[in-house]
């Protein structure tokens, strides 16, 4: 196991905090950096996120050259709340429509390379309520001045907000650390040392997003990181503390077809890598169960582990941006 | 002065196009925690954004009161201080993460005092954004210690130690837009508490600490107040017992006494005083009075340039003043014979609980107002 990584590769996001100083990087080497926001229903966070993230990175220091909200098909006022605050919106379906839609993250994800114009991009998710906006300078720092690093996680020191007005000093990660670090040991020990492998905001260059496949739901953060490290190697990949995430925390039955949609994912990878062999096809359907007035009643989620491939594949994309054919 | 009036408007928009600024400010600094006595947090947030927003000094006076100061263009005049409450009614255990829609701005502490501290940290930005410079330094003075127990410690202490003359202040509150304070009740704000040994008295005969301030509250209520000078007592807070069942062992009661007379004040608080001696001597319980918080009466004229200059401003801002007594920061500046103002920056719902609300439009004609005194003490109306 390469253990150098950890230590060379992981930092502190105050390390990047002189913002004059990555907005001359960016310009230097005439970088263009956009944000996306993916969205379903956030009416309580995005305003913020938008606000702070706006005045800091745009009109104190032109870091972010455009934000963007790809929104999945929000019932609140979502989209309103972005628009009001200056932010591009789409509603996901919007974007290459003739393409059959689907519903999930890494599908907004996806579709935000398609409208975005930037050379990096930084996708952060729109639920956090601690925002500011080190959760972007952080991530982007480790771009703008090493060039042999090309995407960055975050991690954190995780509290939940728990109820109304409580929070709890340490938690989270529950799918990390009994789903996702056993499987990356067993099968890449190297991968062990990111160590918040879902968190759900990461930057990078488009070279590298264009060319790897996006899977419509939960199981996006985990294929990432295993196509990334698989076509170009793990010390492209670096980690940076941006300290506290609040979030809202999730049941352990959302936490479970969280896991279901990522052993998903991560099977189909170590199948196609050649790593591990089934005999018989994986199902589709997580069957979970409730007790409904004395009876126990399954509850089923089918979660087919769709995917988009990369999307340079994709005609409309290689002209928009002059790309060739892989 | 009317040059300074037709830029009013001008302000206002100008002041909107750093809506972000301000609000980013607002949320940051807001969602430190800072109730009284525990704002070391927000004050190193603050002196931070001080400095980022490229403020000549910024330094902690000898209480730890945060402060930046804007050098002016002419030594000679004395500095203008512009004031916020550092501290809200708010503990660490209570969700401080603010929500932001369209209109409006939602969260704890808010409008007490969180919004006076992001605009305060604003300033700097939005001097520089308006062009305006001012002869006289400008110190942004957030300071700690004002609500509750803190009995304005902050602001005396400043104050106090001080060593220049004050040319003039103005002292941000977030709520509400169009109160015009200028006068300052005398006050005294105080704690009775009653307390029952349990030990050699059987419970059936133990008397009940709820039912004894109740007893206080009634010979307050029969206390005969002036209409001149004009006086009130405010029985505002209680609390006591332990459970449904059981004999209250302990009980509090918060009160406030308002005069426009110290003397009166003073009277009416040693009647208090002997209200709880006596009640302490016949029921036999342990009954103390405790002054927490005390203001002197202190006032500008209606007609002192300052607050004539103010009320110009707010009406070519389409804002009607609202005058009453405020005893806070401004109590302090007066008492000293500084010059000063207490403004509020917008609207909003729920003051002082978890769920106050603050509308955004208001805010900009509310910051407008600020500049606006601001440049009017600059320009002299308080050198008399």
């Amino acid at each position: 196991m390469n253990r150098d990584w950890l230590k060379k590769n992981t930092f502190h996001c105050s390390a990047f905090g002189d913002l004059k100083r990555l907005v001359e990087l960016k310009s230097q080497k005439e970088l263009t950096i956009s944000l996306c926001l993916p969205t379903l229903n956030e009416e309580k966070t995005i305003g913020k996120e938008l606000v702070i993230l706006k005045s800091e990175l745009m009109t104190r220091y032109p870091l972010l050259d455009e934000i963007v909200v790809v929104d999945s098909g929000s019932t609140d006022d979502t989209r309103s709340i972005a628009r009001a605050f200056g932010a591009d919106v789409y509603k996901a379906d919007d974007i290459l429509p003739h393409l059959e839609p689907y519903k999930g993250k890494g599908e907004n994800l996806w579709k935000a390379l398609y409208i975005t114009k930037g050379d990096i991009i930084v996708y952060l998710d729109a639920d956090i309520k601690n925002i500011h906006h080190r959760f972007v300078y952080g991530l982007v720092g480790p771009l703008l001045i090493y060039d042999h690093i090309k995407y960055v996680k975050a991690f954190y020191d995780r509290p939940i907000a728990i109820g109304r007005n409580k929070i709890r000093p340490t938690g989270g990660g529950r799918v990390t650390e009994l789903v996702i670090r056993p499987l990356f040991s067993l099968f890449f020990p190297d991968l062990t040392q990111i160590l918040q492998p879902l968190s759900g905001e990461y930057a990078g260059f488009r070279d590298v997003f264009e060319q790897i496949p996006f899977p419509i739901g939960y199981g996006i953060e985990t294929s990432m990181i295993l196509d990334i490290y698989h076509k170009w190697g793990l010390d492209v990949i670096a980690q940076v503390d941006l300290e506290k995430r609040i979030h809202r925390n999730q049941d352990t039955k959302a936490l479970g077809k969280m896991a279901f949609a990522i052993l998903k994912t991560f099977f189909s990878r170590t199948v196609n890598l050649g790593l591990i062999n089934f005999n018989t096809p994986l199902h589709d359907t997580m069957i979970q169960y409730n007790l409904v007035k004395s009876e126990i009643q399954p509850d089923l989620l089918t979660i087919e582990g769709l995917e988009r491939p990369p999307i340079i594949e994709i005609p409309e994309y290689r002209q928009r941006f002059k790309r060739k054919a892989s | 002065m009317e040059e300074l009036l037709n830029r009013m408007p001008e302000f206002e928009n100008k002041i909107k196009s750093l809506m972000e600024t301000i609000i980013t400010n607002i949320v940051l600094l807001g969602q430190i925690p800072a109730p009284t006595f525990k704002e070391k947090s927000r004050v190193s947030a603050f002196l931070e954004r001080l400095a980022e927003f490229r403020v000549d000094e910024c330094t902690t006076d000898g209480y730890r009161n945060p402060i930046g100061i804007i050098r002016g263009t002419n030594p000679n005049r004395p500095p203008i201080f512009v004031v916020a409450h550092m501290d809200t009614p708010f503990g660490h255990d209570v969700d401080h993460n603010f929500t932001i829609k369209e209109n409006a701005i939602y969260g704890a502490g808010l409008l007490d005092n969180s919004v006076g501290v992001g605009v305060l940290a604003s300033l700097p930005a939005i001097f520089r954004h308006l062009g305006l410079e001012f002869e006289s330094d400008i110190v942004l003075a957030g300071v700690i210690q004002s609500i509750g127990k803190g009995n304005l410690r902050g602001i005396r202490h400043l104050l106090k130690t001080w060593s220049t003359p004050i040319r003039g202040a103005v002292c941000i509150e977030g709520g509400e837009l169009g109160r015009l304070n200028y006068y300052s009740d005398g006050m005294i704000r105080g704690e009775i508490k009653c307390s029952i040994n349990r030990s050699g008295r059987r419970q059936r005969f133990q008397p009940n600490a709820i039912l004894v301030l109740n007893e206080v509250i009634n010979q307050i209520l029969e206390l005969r107040l002036p209409l001149k000078p004009r006086s009130k007592i405010i029985i505002g807070k209680i609390f006591g017992g332990l459970k449904h069942g059981q004999i209250a062992h302990e009980a509090t009661l918060g009160f406030e006494i308002h005069s426009d007379s110290d003397e009166m004040v003073k009277s009416l608080y040693n009647e208090i005083n002997d209200i709880v001696n006596g009640l302490g001597h016949e029921y036999e319980v342990r009954l103390e009075l405790k002054t927490i918080s005390n203001v002197r009466a202190s006032r500008l004229r209606f007609n002192h340039p300052l607050v004539k200059s103010t009320i110009a401003i707010m009406r070519k801002l389409g804002l009607k003043p609202i005058s009453e007594p405020s005893e806070s920061e401004l109590s302090i500046f007066l008492s000293r014979k500084i010059p000063a103002v207490t403004l509020g920056v917008s609207y909003g719902e729920s003051y002082q609980q978890k769920s106050s609300v603050i509308k955004i439009e208001p805010m900009f004609r509310g910051i407008a107002q600020i500049i606006g005194v601001i440049a009017a003490i600059d320009s002299g109306v308080c050198d008399e």
